[in-house]
């Protein structure tokens, strides 16, 4: 018996030790109790206590607030120490909204790593501080981005015109009214969001001839119809949230949506990205990335060099710089979608959604450099990227002077079959006004115009001895059957259907200059000189595949 | 080892006392004030920490125009604002009968339950609420204020807007 | 006295006498209070007034009823705690967990230890089991109570299965999701034989556990149900049983000369009956045929109170002291929230089952269904096919002993081993030929080739020693060490698509 007493003794005592050791780190040692015993309010020091956000509707439960007490409901009075700082003054109250709605991490935790979602098995950690802006992407879809020039543009004009010097926009400029009564003119930093008189213009310049005194008179000028364009663009990206614009702005600027699709618009061949920010660093490969494993680097390594970061990638690397995968990133990190109720719906998503306006601008430009200039380059050249096949030079003068714009059109909306340019005329892809402003923006940029032709059909040549050209001298680019390679595929029903025989002829005469495809009229030591009646036998092998497979 | 046979002592006598047994004593103890922790530590666990309830401080906009009587309610609160001369104040619009929401109507308040009325600063006019109306403590000032539902003070304490 | 001073003296006699009135038997000195003490408390009277004093010896049992008794109190009393909190619907079942790990006062460390003592609990069963056998305390008359004794080791391991899904994280709802299509393995068999339309057992074992075809809010409320209420009370019943039992059966089972071998004593030993007993007690019953306590004195008999009970309170808080540790320094598993489109890879049942998971690799009805049952009816007939008496009470008593046991040790790591080491290398049969009907792989597979390897070994054993419990006891040690295998096989060895790796810093990245 006496074993089983000394037994009972310690078992007893180790129990005793183990639940004070228990007891004192719940009661004493967790960090949110020492925080909130440094804080102080303008009473005293504050209750040490588990403190929440609740908002039933959106279901939101954020303990985020029994560390960061300052920022909880009411308590911005609260102080003592670098924790116990109020949240910036932001659009939506965090007393109302909770954190992790733009925040992203773990609002039930109450341990840091825990809450700030850098542990193993939660899904969807913080976004970095210095990408805070992404979480707007969470309920938000800003409409009518154009791209970075645009962009640059409609905020160099902006600032050329002066408007700061009575409107605060971001924090900058803005006058105050001499005698009370506010600012001279409106905060316009949520112009987009909330909307604006589209009549300001008529407005500002009845005012300033109705005043005799005071600032009307020699603040405001008239302004022109392009620049007026140009403010109207830069107030619809008014949202208060300047950081993500400019990264929308870089996204419309890459070409990305020729392959991904964003909010039901987009190519097919990558994956659908709309909710790409909320991907799993733990499904995530790492081993391409230096620095810290954080969803944010994957995302920028994945920029910089798509292959080794996703096996079997055929995404191009997009070829820019550090401070625009930085802004791209950004970008990414915003795609991400939360569930929230009707009344919480901001009318953007609404609109974007529901009535499916268009989340990029409507002008050619930002069309052609968000859908087409991942592949075709942001200048329209071409691009080459390793492991694929080139890209060919759509806004090369020597190929659009030869085509007409029907060409192009067709061209664009039934795609190239069987090759990796997509058709466009799908619902999720392009409407017919968009591509009328594409193929504008090609003709504006190539300085080139539309050619009709009322013969699109008039050779009749011999095609074997074309066949025997063409093995001899463009099969080495064209491929042995037409199928494409160094150069396009010319086997190809869309391309055979829509190019005139004088295109063709002209192509294979002249050539392409700023492209591999030499003239084959002109004397060269690479290759033979074709009479024009052999380049017709080309072409008339060439219509061969037609109506064939 | 002793070895006690015979009618020396029947088991039905009480034994010789014993010497006391600390070790057997001690262990009883120490497994009496284990388990009771353990009751004690188990004991705490019912008691919610952090209530799943909207926060008790929370932030009001006034709208601009409050007529001077005239009572601002906002949205899902159990609260009623007033403004004006001398400030503005906050009653509380819970019944202190027994905790239905009361309603304002011209006099001040009415309750649907059992018919007790409050005039516009919260006195009972009429029972069978035993006392009248706290007033919520308020800070703030111009339209935007943050009510503390947890603290009252006394009645006529009115904020300067 | 008036009436008036009567009732003032009553009031002030009021709480000694309730004190005298709840504990009637007084204090537990003398061996007659020792006895009422046991005998008149409804809580303590499941003992018996004496224990033998062979029986408290802890090379015995090694208290492991009482451990795994003491953990299942460790589960039940941490249960009912997390009850409080738990909220067994799909949508918030996780986030409720959630909530116990970080505002729940103590509920992070209650958690912990309930998750901790439910494995200590599987575990002490199971060793139990093993000492039970190996101490022939299954042989008559305790037949019935092996039986009872394997149908508590079944419930523990329902309880334990049905509690894993209740967190709702992927690892729950995967390894829910494997365990009942296990059950559904009878269609291996019913498939091949293309009877499945006429009869499915195995579908309809998966409809019943999961109230639907998927894992899903109706398999929740299911498990929660089954967990919180249902197997807690058949196994309240059970073990009311199994403790009533060893009453009846004569306490723990001892060797023949267990009175002579008790040795020497700390105590003072003396006769129980030195005078004519001149009082009448109480009468338990009038039974038919005999207690094991005929013609034998209660010499060797210490009072249960106190020895007995500081040896269970003993182990009592041992076993808390371990459960209480584990949950202090280890946190229970939460992954993310379940996803029914995301598959873990691996997904692991758990532990307990990870051997049979090892085996459903090879023929789902061989792992889930066919070896299992095997094993518990071989399990149950033990007591009926080795009915010798030799060695009974002794630790490996019975021909062979404790070298037969290193023997088929063995025996049972090194085939188990090997065939596993060969299958893992080499493959199996439908790698070689993959068209091989599927019914070929059902008989003729690495659970079953382990289980024909042992067979073979405990009939040589029986022929050997010309003993049933020669051949019992390799066979029961040639499992307990297979099982060991190929549990440590699948839970260490195995990574993503069920491929072995020797080290999970090989497993392919996603």
């Amino acid at each position: 018996m006496r074993k089983n007493k000394l037994l009972l003794l310690i078992s007893s005592a180790g129990v005793l030790v183990l639940l004070l050791a228990a007891a004192v780190e719940e009661n004493f040692r967790r960090d949110w109790r020492r925080i909130q015993s440094a804080g102080r309010s303008e009473e005293g020091p504050i209750a040490v206590q588990l403190r929440q956000v609740v908002n039933p509707s959106l279901r939101v439960q954020d303990r985020c607030v029994s560390c960061h007490v300052a920022m909880g409901p009411g308590e911005q009075g609260v102080t003592g120490g670098k924790t116990l700082v109020p949240h910036k003054a932001v659009v939506h109250d965090p007393a109302e909204y909770g954190c992790t709605i733009c925040h992203g991490g773990q609002g039930l935790a109450t341990e840091k790593d825990d809450a700030h979602g850098d542990v193993h098995f939660w899904p969807s950690p913080m976004i970095p501080s210095d990408s805070s802006y992404a979480g707007c992407g969470s309920c938000h879809a800003a409409l009518g981005v154009p791209n970075a020039a645009l962009y640059r543009q409609q905020s160099a004009a902006f600032e050329r015109l002066d408007c700061l010097a009575c409107h605060r926009v971001d924090k900058r400029g803005g006058t105050v009214r001499p005698g009370g009564g506010g600012m001279e003119g409106p905060d316009l930093s949520r112009a987009g969001m909330t909307g604006y008189d589209k009549d300001w213009h008529a407005k500002h310049v009845r005012k300033k001839e109705e005043s005799t005194s005071g600032p009307w008179t020699t603040a405001f000028a008239e302004v022109g119809e392009a620049d007026r364009k140009l403010l109207d663009g830069f107030l619809a990206t008014r949202v208060a949230a300047s950081p993500l614009m400019e990264a929308k702005a870089a996204f419309h600027s890459s070409g990305c949506l020729g392959c991904h699709k964003v909010s039901g618009t987009g190519g097919e061949e990558g994956p659908d990205l709309t909710r790409g920010g909320e991907k799993d660093p733990g499904q995530l490969n790492f081993g391409a990335v230096q620095d810290k494993h954080t969803f944010a680097n994957w995302v920028a390594e994945h920029f910089r060099s798509p292959s080794a970061v996703v096996a079997e990638s055929k995404m191009p690397p997009v070829a820019v710089d550090e401070k625009e995968i930085e802004k791209l990133t950004l970008y990414v990190l915003s795609l991400r979608r939360r569930d929230v109720p009707g009344s919480y719906l901001p009318k953007d998503r609404v609109k974007a959604t529901r009535f499916g306006e268009r989340e990029f601008a409507a002008d050619g430009e930002t069309i052609f450099t968000a859908f087409c200039s991942g592949c075709h380059g942001r200048d329209g050249k071409g691009r080459r990227a390793p492991g694929m096949a080139a890209f060919p030079a759509v806004a090369n003068a020597d190929f659009l002077n030869h085509v007409s714009d029907e060409f192009l059109r067709t061209t664009i909306k039934q795609g190239r079959p069987g090759r990796r340019m997509p058709a466009w005329d799908s619902p999720t892809g392009l409407r017919p006004a968009e591509i009328d402003a594409v193929i504008g923006y090609l003709r504006a940029v190539s300085a080139t115009q539309s050619k009709a032709d009322d013969k699109p059909r008039f050779v009749s040549a011999n095609a074997e001895s074309g066949k025997r050209l063409f093995e001899s001298s463009c099969s080495g680019c064209h491929g042995a059957k037409g199928e494409g390679g160094e150069g396009p595929a010319l086997r190809n029903p869309v391309l055979l259907k829509s190019a005139t025989d004088a295109y063709l002829i002209e192509t294979i005469a002249n050539g392409r200059r700023g492209t591999p495809m030499p003239g084959f009229t002109a004397s060269s030591t690479v290759h033979r000189t074709y009479a024009p009646a052999e380049i017709e036998s080309i072409v008339a092998f060439l219509r061969t595949w037609e109506g064939k497979k | 080892m002793t070895l006690q046979s015979g009618p020396q002592r029947s088991r039905l006598d009480p034994e010789p006392v014993p010497r006391r047994d600390l070790l057997g004593l001690g262990a009883l103890w120490a497994s009496a004030s284990a388990m009771l922790l353990a009751v004690v530590g188990m004991l705490r666990l019912p008691k919610a920490a952090v209530l799943a309830s909207p926060s008790k401080k929370f932030r009001v906009t006034l709208p601009e125009t409050l007529a001077v009587g005239e009572a601002f309610v906002p949205p899902g609160r159990a609260v009623a604002f007033y403004r004006d001369t001398e400030g503005v104040y906050a009653v509380s619009t819970i019944c202190t009968h027994l905790g239905c929401v009361v309603k304002p109507n011209a006099e001040g308040f009415e309750c649907p339950c059992h018919g007790s009325r409050f005039t516009h600063d919260g006195t009972v006019a009429k029972g069978p609420a035993p006392r009248p109306l706290p007033w919520l403590k308020i800070t703030g000032k111009e339209n935007q204020f943050v009510v503390d539902e947890g603290s009252t003070v006394p009645q006529g304490t009115k904020v300067n807007a | 006295m008036t009436a008036m001073e009567q009732f003032v003296a009553n009031l002030r006699a009021a709480p000694s006498r309730i004190v005298e009135t709840a504990f009637r038997s007084g204090k537990p000195e003398t061996d007659r209070t020792r006895s009422t003490f046991v005998f008149g408390n409804v809580f303590l009277h499941l003992h018996s007034v004496r224990t033998h004093r062979w029986s408290l010896r802890w090379t015995t049992t090694m208290g492991l009823g009482i451990a795994s008794l003491a953990a299942f109190l460790i589960t039940l009393v941490t249960g009912v705690l997390l009850m409080f909190y738990y909220k067994p619907f799909t949508e918030v079942a996780y986030d409720s967990i959630k909530d116990i790990h970080f505002v729940v006062p103590t509920g992070r460390f209650i958690r912990n230890i309930h998750r901790w003592a439910a494995n200590v609990m599987v575990v002490c069963v199971i060793l139990h089991m093993a000492r039970a056998f190996y101490t022939g305390a299954y042989r008559k008359p305790r037949e019935f109570n092996w039986l009872i004794g394997m149908g508590l080791l079944v419930v523990t391991l329902g309880l334990s299965f049905t509690g894993y899904l209740l967190p709702w994280d992927q690892l729950a709802y995967w390894a829910i999701t494997i365990g009942a299509n296990i059950a559904q393995s009878p269609r291996e068999v019913t498939d091949a034989l293309n009877i499945t339309e006429y009869f499915d057992p195995g579908g309809f074992q998966r409809l019943l556990l999961l109230g639907s075809d998927m894992v899903g809010p109706e398999a929740l409320i299911r498990f929660y149900l089954l967990h919180v209420m249902i197997l807690p009370l058949v196994l309240g019943g059970l073990m009311a049983v199994h403790f009533w039992r060893i009453r009846k059966d004569g306490g723990l089972v001892k060797p023949a000369d267990a009175d002579q071998r008790a040795g020497t004593t700390e105590e003072t030993v003396y006769p129980v009956f030195t005078d004519a007993p001149n009082r009448t007690y109480h009468l338990a019953a009038i039974v038919k045929g005999r207690t094991s306590q005929v013609g034998r004195g209660p010499e060797n008999t210490v009072p249960s109170m106190p020895h007995l009970f500081y040896a269970e309170l003993g182990v009592l808080m041992l076993t808390t002291l371990v459960c209480v540790l584990l949950g202090l320094i280890s946190d229970a598993p939460l992954k993310e929230l379940a996803n029914p489109a995301v598959p873990e890879n691996p997904a692991k049942a758990p532990w307990y089952f990870l051997g049979l998971q090892e085996l459903v690799a090879f023929s789902a009805f061989m792992g889930g269904i066919g070896i299992p049952s095997i094993v518990l009816i071989g399990l149950g007939l033990i007591p009926y096919l080795d009915r010798e008496k030799a060695g009974t009470g002794e630790w490996f008593g019975g021909p062979g002993g404790w070298s037969l046991v290193k023997q088929a040790m063995i025996v049972g790591f090194l085939s188990s081993l090997a065939i596993e080491a060969f299958v893992i290398h080499y493959g199996w049969l439908r790698e070689w030929f993959p068209n091989i009907p599927q019914l070929f792989i059902t008989a003729l597979n690495p659970g079953t080739m382990i289980t024909a390897v042992y067979g073979a070994y405990s009939v040589w054993l029986v022929r050997k020693y010309a003993s049933a419990r020669a051949g019992a006891m390799g066979l029961f040690t040639c499992f307990l060490c297979g099982f060991l295998v190929l549990t440590v096989i699948g839970t260490y060895f195995r990574g993503p698509n069920w491929v072995f790796y020797w080290s999970p810093s090989e497993w392919p990245k996603h």
